[in-house]
């Protein structure tokens, strides 16, 4: 058990918290973060009363700007806390004198990682009173906020342990922090803008609703998003209609409703084809996805999977670069003359 | 303690170290004495488990550097040539970090770093960022750093390096402390006079390759034992050298400021044989003296690259 706390508490957190918050930079930057969030909240506040509209809906207009402004603000934040953590001690000329300690390497790379991490956790924590606010316009539940902040750290998780890899591949800092906003801009939305590219192209056969590509979901944007407003703003995000198809002498296309009609060649006269079948654009709103890699499950699920394997793969091979001596067991040593 | 068996290390096309064996038995002082460049920090560098050989191999108080890493940086304390320090921290917590990193008990590391500041005579700093140090004091930090575990050997690295004399002095100091308390301590430096005042043992390397090693003593008469002349030539010196490196008694020749300069093993009368052999061989010579080298000297031709 102790083992356990050794690995998993180590010196190496306790510096870092040290450290960190004896500097200007720490408080100065929770100050901006709150300031920034509370600033557009206020923004939205203020706006929605002069616009006016449907009281149900502040809410969850206002939620969901400031859940995906939070999760932008972190992508920002989070690869400066970890891309310098490796690449900075080197720099620094320090990553010897731990090396040489008892400290095993992977305890290095998590005491950084965990650290850093406590640090977002604060910045969330200190969002709480903020969010805190659309509960006065109702329309979004505590499981909604809950599972959107869990979307937000699992993400800013991802994007730590981005930064923490780039930052033992690559010796310099800045280079490793240059790959590591890159890395996280393409998981943001790289992979929100592969939808747009390349989405999935409906099978006028099948007889569940398309869904978008499945990378697609390792965006935090769309379960934020799914989970603000049951994924009404992404009916149509990541799938698309095939041109025109014929259909058993039918000439189909896509109705505006979201089924599809079809028309007879000869004599031009629509012909609804109803129901489910052969297909609709979207599920209905607010259940799993329809269909593809994560059928049946909600997209927050999908997201948390995919992040959490990308962070697994990211840690085994910071694990692996880390040590100054790589051990691997298929390296044999070369024959050793020896003297006597 | 110390053993290490053909250390060979390759970059590439380079070869930094060559086959370089040497053994310290417990509580010496081995100094490990070269020019830049010639193999010292790769060497400790392997012996502290942070780089590995090419081939060959090396052990520590019996454990494998290679193959049991954990067990030899529990067992050593080492310092590098360059290193860094955290700013944000005072000398207190800096050791404090490290006692916990060497896994020593909370309560004990008190005890520990009060000790070894009072050793190092950093007592009056212990609440001073560490950032803040002048150089001598962070190389006394970076010493008591290395203590923290209370190993049982001590790898230093040029640890007088950039010091003021004074410091250097103070330095040694210490480090004829750690001597006293039965240290083990292998410490580098590309000055010999700085080491053979300190060291009981003492290893020559260049160019990768250990040119000497053993105790002080030995290695000095080992390095003074020949003698050197220098003869100057008419004309070619090629023929000259033609004839001098077949002859048994010539060890190494070498052209040094338009002379030539002939290490032998000998008397006098081996000197007469030289000189016979080249006005036998029709080389015209217009100086031959032998040359009166010291410690230093003797050093800087163990060390000097070779002719051919």
């Amino acid at each position: 058990m102790s083992r356990v706390v050794a690995a998993f508490w180590n010196p190496i957190v306790a510096k870092e918290y040290r450290s960190r918050m004896r500097t200007w930079r720490s408080p100065l930057a929770m100050m901006i973060y709150i300031l920034l969030i509370a600033g557009l909240g206020f923004a939205i506040f203020s706006s929605i009363n002069t616009f006016g509209g449907q009281p149900a809906n502040y809410g969850q207009t206002l939620f969901m700007i400031l859940v995906i402004f939070q999760m932008i603000l972190l992508t920002f934040i989070t690869p400066a806390l970890t891309a310098g953590a490796i690449s900075g001690e080197r720099e620094r000329q320090t990553i010897d004198l731990l090396f040489v300690t008892r400290i095993p390497p992977f305890s290095i790379l998590w005491g950084k990682l965990l650290a850093s991490m406590s640090f977002v956790v604060l910045l969330l924590l200190l969002s709480v009173p903020i969010f805190s606010l659309v509960f006065l316009f109702g329309g979004i539940e505590l499981d909604q906020v809950l599972y959107a902040f869990l979307v937000t750290i699992v993400a800013a998780l991802t994007l730590g342990v981005i930064g923490i890899t780039f930052s033992t591949w690559l010796r310099r800092s800045l280079a490793a922090t240059v790959a590591a906003y890159v890395g996280a801009f393409v998981l943001l939305f790289g992979t929100l803008g592969y939808g747009l590219i390349s989405p999935t192209t409906i099978d006028p056969k099948a007889t569940k609703a398309a869904a978008p590509p499945a990378i697609t979901y390792l965006s935090p944007i769309i379960p934020l998003l799914w989970i603000a407003d049951g994924g009404q703003s992404l009916q149509s995000y990541g799938i698309r209609y095939p041109n025109n198809y014929q259909n058993g002498g039918q000439y189909c296309g896509p109705s505006a409703g979201g089924g599809t009609f079809c028309t007879s060649t000869s004599s031009g006269v629509l012909t609804a084809t109803g129901g489910y079948a052969p297909f609709q654009s979207q599920a209905p709103t607010g259940t799993a996805i329809p269909s593809g890699l994560f059928e049946g499950w909600q997209p927050w699920q999908a997201t948390i999977v995919m992040q959490l394997g990308i962070c697994l793969i990211a840690l085994l091979a910071s694990a692996f670069l880390l040590p100054p001596v790589r051990r691997v067991p298929w390296r044999r040593r070369r024959a050793v003359e020896t003297t006597a | 303690m110390i053993t290490a068996e053909n250390l060979t290390k390759v970059y590439g096309k380079r070869t930094a170290l060559d086959h370089v064996s040497f053994e310290v038995p417990e509580g010496e002082i081995f100094g490990f004495v070269g020019p830049n460049g010639a193999g010292k920090t790769t060497t400790l560098r392997i012996l502290a488990g942070l780089l590995d050989p090419t081939s060959g191999r090396a052990s520590i108080d019996g454990a494998d550097v290679e193959k049991q890493p954990q067990q030899v940086h529990g067992r050593i304390g080492y310092m590098p040539d360059f290193f860094g320090v955290y700013d944000q921290l005072t000398v207190t917590e800096y050791l404090d970090f490290y006692a916990a990193c060497y896994r020593q008990p909370k309560q004990r590391r008190t005890k520990i770093i009060d000790e070894l500041l009072d050793l190092m005579g950093l007592s009056e700093r212990r609440d001073q960022l560490v950032d803040t140090l002048s150089r001598g004091l962070k190389q006394r930090l970076c010493l008591a750093r290395a203590l923290v575990h209370d190993p049982v050997v001590l790898l230093l690295d040029e640890p007088a390096s950039g010091l003021d004399p004074r410091a250097r002095v103070e330095m040694r100091e210490i480090l004829k402390e750690l001597r006293g308390m039965g240290k083990t301590i292998i410490i580098s430096s590309h000055i010999l006079p700085e080491l053979t005042e300190l060291c009981t043992m003492i290893g020559i390397i260049d160019h990768g390759r250990m040119r000497a090693t053993g105790p002080v003593h030995e290695v000095i008469r080992q390095l003074t034992a020949d003698r050197r002349l220098r003869i100057t030539v008419v004309g070619d010196k090629e023929p000259a050298l033609a004839i001098l490196e077949p002859l048994p008694a010539v060890r190494h020749v070498e052209i040094t400021n338009g002379a030539i300069e002939a290490t032998y093993e000998g008397d006098d009368s081996t000197a007469a044989d030289i000189l016979q052999a080249l006005t036998a061989g029709g080389i015209k010579v217009s100086a031959f003296s032998q040359v009166e080298g010291g410690l230093e000297e003797a050093f800087m031709r163990a060390t000097s690259e070779e002719v051919g």
